[in-house]
């Protein structure tokens, strides 16, 4: 089982966000924080989860940084008994609120993992995608955080952003790799309809090339490449978990659940949330859509795809692709070695 | 109420012109002149019933309404036929004729005479029919009535010293219009105590009623519960019912007398026993001599029709069958492809009916369909001395078997204003095209006849013609015969397999720069994907061009957490019904449009 939390506070919005998150709501946070605490109690519950198995927590956002760890500790306690004693407990933190007292904060009540959203180190580049902080917040927050000797620290990075260069990106992943990070997210811009970047869409810039420089750069600095976006001496067990379909619980407004066959949504207004937490959509799965979601899934990770999941046509189809080179079979498994076409094998697999 | 009116006062007469000279405009407004449809359920264009016909505002089916008028306290009946303008559709025009007694000639008076209204003109001629010159559309700015006048007379020869000018937008001498029709169009002069004989000019099938004649009684009468034969089949019928024709909904009567049109039900499965331009008869007392019916439809221009899902193919052969029964034009039959499975070969009047039909294939019964490139018939004679006809450019032996190819010829008839001459005269040597005839109907208008390959013209000409001349020229065809051309098959390539849908039979000398298009239009029309694929055009095994698709690089979307799962399951979805609608051949997918991409090269 593994558990995420949603922070849905933000001090100010990026241009190219789409997350359920608001900006200046800060005093319904210790009501949004117990009112969390009631749903995650109800959902342990409720949800077959049964005490020491709980591998993974991730809290997200949003910005979980701009919530006081005092506020986090009920939920700390409540989970736990839940929790197996090597849980990978991470958190999501932006550079300009991640002060050595957050980060003390959060370590003390058993954080495991720091994931910051640094985007670049690129003052201009920060500036154009709405980011608050400055390159210097992101050096100091992540040395800080490897000082009080938190032990997995990642960071994001955006690429393909107008302007991007190889030199640019370059100095990003070079910076990147002097700070004691053991996992670097790297995504490729995309432009989500209602943010302020749906307005201006050329400031994304389609170089495909640039993906596939920005993979190899950094993952001939030794970092493996296990998801399209995602690459690590160490590797995130709680992402692995959702490629792997396992089930989670979705606590907070707008988080997403899912129990091996069905999705659950939590009421993803904070407002409604806060009046109603357990009044869930659920969505239920069938046979087809989780099929369609190992493949999917299987193929822009490292997990693959098991042979015996797919139909008589698509395992033909595996075939005809393995025989081209465009997949690599192995104990029953495809896998894909160009994540970055992803999508199109799953939609020829799909056929 | 129906009354009995002596032939003396009864006229049938057509309404023919150029397409979009305001004819099925003008059948509105004398429908309403007649005061036969009350304005609530009046409509534009009310007698163009297809939707598809609405929607592109042209008439594609001839219909045919009686009408009551009064003149001078006497009553009159008006048989009235709309018949659409286009060239594809010229058979409506001809069936129409048969069974008028004259026509109203619209010309556009800002336009002035078109190819079709010559040859319009020139069917009515053949039928010996009375022609009310008529110039429309008096109250557009451009309007030149003396102008447009003189021109019918220069280039038709018809006498226009009495003519009528109208508005068929404002109504502007309607009421004029239909008192010259009730003064010149010769009343119907059958024999009333004759059996009866009368010509089928119209059938088509009521999923209430059956097979339903619409006919022309020439002499005699029909009457319900009448035993009457059709001549051609030699067949046997009670009259169930019968009908005159409304623009709203048919009115019941027991008797069609001389003279009149009407619509008779024998309550008929199929509409293969009512054969356009039969002869129907009493059954004991039938009549000596059969009406001289007319050529029925041919089609010109064949296609291959093919669902995208191959377990389609039995509803669209349900379609096709249901399509026919109204449209005795079409035609088809069974035919495989290596690359697109089974489906059918069918036979279209020109390009406009072969879009007509998809559409309405596509969108009374739901079916997604491919066709491909259209061609025209071609005759081979084989080196064993068999003659074939062959509508499918695979369907052409090997060339050490083929002893001549005949192609299809045509007269082209092009009207053009003079400012253009010179380009059109470049198009239709590209084409190889013949000069015939160069006449200057006046200082500005020309008409060219030119003597040209049929498959030069029946495709993408008629784009050509209208960008060439910024739609000033227009162009009407007629086929003159089959002769010998220097022509060989055009196979394209795809990923190393030949696809036979795609291929074309071009002149031998076109071949190359053909190919080269060709292969080039395919490379812009076929997506990349997961592998690189080739695409060449050969003769035989002689490759003369290729290009190639590069393979896809990348696709993928950046980020997907729990959250986000069933969103990429739905987008992922979505693209793969989008992907459903290309055609798969071995592991390339093909776009439909693929398979028109002929149509779109020059040369
Ligand atoms: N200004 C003006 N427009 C007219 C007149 N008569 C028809 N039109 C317009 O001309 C266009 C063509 O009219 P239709 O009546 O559909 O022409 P048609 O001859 O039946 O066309 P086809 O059946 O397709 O050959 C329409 O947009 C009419 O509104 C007229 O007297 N004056
Ligand atoms: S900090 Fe994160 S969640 Fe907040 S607006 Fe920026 S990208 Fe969105
Ligand atoms: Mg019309």
């Amino acid at each position: 089982m593994l558990v995420y939390i949603h922070i849905p506070y933000c001090d100010s919005r990026c241009h190219y966000c789409a997350f359920n998150s608001c900006v200046g709501r800060f005093d319904t946070r210790p009501q949004y924080l117990a009112v969390l605490h009631r749903q995650l109690t109800y959902d342990l519950e409720h949800t077959g989860a049964t005490l020491n198995s709980v591998e993974t927590l991730f809290i997200g956002g949003g910005t979980p940084s701009t919530v006081p760890p005092e506020l986090y500790a009920p939920i700390f306690e409540t989970l736990a008994p839940w929790l197996t004693p090597d849980a990978e407990i991470t958190v999501e933190a932006n550079p300009n609120s991640a002060t050595r007292d957050w980060l003390s904060g959060m370590q003390s009540l058993g954080v495991t993992r720091v994931s910051f959203g640094v985007q670049s180190f690129d003052a201009d580049k920060l500036r154009r995608l709405g980011r608050a902080h400055t390159p210097r917040h992101a050096i100091e927050a992540i040395e800080t955080a490897h000082d009080i000797g938190v032990e997995h620290l990642s960071l994001d990075l955006i690429y393909n952003v107008s302007g991007d260069t190889r030199e640019l990106l370059e100095r990003d992943i070079e910076q990147a790799f002097a700070l004691p990070i053991d996992h670097l997210s790297a995504y490729e811009l995309t432009i989500e309809s209602g943010t302020p970047f749906a307005a201006t869409p050329d400031i994304r810039q389609n170089d495909d090339a640039l993906a596939f420089f920005v993979a190899e750069s950094i993952t001939a600095r030794g970092f493996a490449h296990y998801e399209i976006s995602n690459f690590g001496r160490y590797q995130s067990r709680h992402n692995l978990g959702y490629w792997e379909l396992r089930p989670y619980l979705g606590i907070g407004a707008g988080a997403v659940g899912f129990d091996g066959t069905v999705r659950t949504y939590p009421p993803a207004d904070i407002d409604t949330y806060l009046t109603d937490p357990l009044r869930q959509r659920t969505e239920p799965l069938t046979p087809d859509d989780l099929r369609t979601e190992r493949i999917f899934l299987g193929l822009r990770s490292r997990i693959g795809v098991d042979a015996a999941i797919l139909t008589p046509k698509q395992k033909h189809r595996a075939v005809m692709l393995t025989e081209e080179g465009k997949l690599q079979e192995e104990k029953g498994h495809y896998f894909n070695p160009n994540f970055f076409l992803a999508d199109e094998i799953a939609l020829f697999l799909m056929g | 109420m129906v009354q009995a009116v002596p032939q003396s006062h009864i006229r049938n007469f057509s309404i023919i012109a150029h397409i979009d000279h305001g004819k099925s405009t003008l059948a509105d407004r004398i429908i309403q002149e007649c005061g036969a449809v009350s304005e609530r359920q009046m409509s534009a264009q009310v007698m163009d019933t297809m939707e598809i016909e609405k929607e592109r505002g042209i008439t594609i089916k001839a219909q045919s309404v009686r009408l009551d008028y009064i003149k001078n306290g006497e009553p009159y009946i008006l048989n009235l036929i709309d018949t659409p303008g286009h060239v594809d559709f010229s058979y409506e025009v001809s069936r129409s004729l048969a069974s008028s007694d004259g026509a109203l000639l619209i010309v556009d008076a800002a336009q002035g005479v078109e190819a079709q209204t010559i040859a319009n003109v020139y069917i009515a001629l053949e039928n010996d029919l009375e022609l009310l010159p008529v110039v429309n559309k008096i109250d557009l700015p451009a309007a030149d009535p003396d102008r447009v006048l003189t021109e019918v007379e220069e280039a038709i020869g018809l006498d226009c010293t009495e003519h009528n000018l109208v508005s068929a937008k404002t109504g502007k001498g309607v009421s004029e219009l239909i008192d010259a029709i009730v003064d010149r169009i010769p009343a119907p002069a059958g024999d009333e105590t004759a059996p009866t004989r009368a010509l089928i000019y119209d059938s088509w099938f009521d999923n209430y009623l059956g097979a339903l004649a619409l006919v022309r009684v020439f002499d005699g009468s029909i009457t319900r519960g009448q035993k009457v034969k059709v001549m051609g089949t030699n067949e046997e019928h009670p009259v169930l019912d019968l009908m005159y024709p409304h623009p709203i909904a048919p009115v019941k009567t027991p008797e069609i007398r001389t003279g009149e049109i009407g619509i008779v039900v024998m309550g008929l499965k199929t509409v293969d026993g009512l054969k356009v331009g039969d002869t129907v008869t009493d059954a004991r007392i039938p009549t000596a001599e059969p009406i001289p019916g007319f050529e029925p439809a041919k089609p010109f221009v064949f296609a291959g029709l093919y669902p995208i899902e191959t377990d389609k193919f039995e509803e669209l052969r349900d379609a096709l069958n249901k399509l026919r029964l109204n449209d005795s034009a079409l035609a088809f039959e069974p035919e495989s492809s290596l690359a697109l499975g089974s489906g059918f070969r069918a036979g279209f009047l020109g390009m406009l009916h072969m879009e007509v039909v998809k559409e309405r294939l596509e969108r009374e019964f739901g079916l997604d369909l491919i066709a491909t490139a259209p061609t025209v018939v071609y005759e081979v004679l084989k080196t064993d001395g068999e003659r074939i006809e062959i509508q499918n450019p695979s369907e052409l032996p090997e060339p050490q078997k083929i002893d001549t190819i005949f192609e299809p010829y045509v007269k082209a008839t092009i009207l053009t204003p003079n400012d253009y001459v010179g380009n059109l005269i470049k198009l239709l040597n590209d084409r190889r095209g013949v000069q015939v005839k160069m006449d200057y109907l006046n200082a500005n208008r020309v008409l060219l006849e030119y003597d040209i390959p049929m498959n030069e013209i029946v495709m993408d000409f008629y784009d050509k013609l209208k960008s060439t001349t910024r739609g000033y020229a227009s162009f009407d065809y007629e086929p003159t015969g089959f002769r010998p051309g220097k022509l060989v098959k055009l196979d394209i390539r795809v990923a190393g397999e030949v696809v036979d849908a795609l291929s074309i039979i071009v002149p031998e000398s076109k071949a190359r720069t053909r190919g080269l298009a060709f292969v080039q239009q395919l490379k812009e029309l076929i997506p990349r994907q997961l592998f690189e694929v080739a695409i060449q055009a050969s003769i035989g095994n002689t490759i003369i061009a290729r290009s190639n698709v590069k393979s896809m690089g990348k696709n993928v979307t950046a980020k997907c957490y729990g959250g986000d799962i069933t969103r990429k399951r739905k987008l992922l979805e979505k693209q793969k019904a989008g992907k459903k609608r290309m055609k798969s051949i071995g592991k390339v997918q093909v776009p439909q449009e693929a398979f028109m991409a002929v149509l779109k090269i020059d040369g």
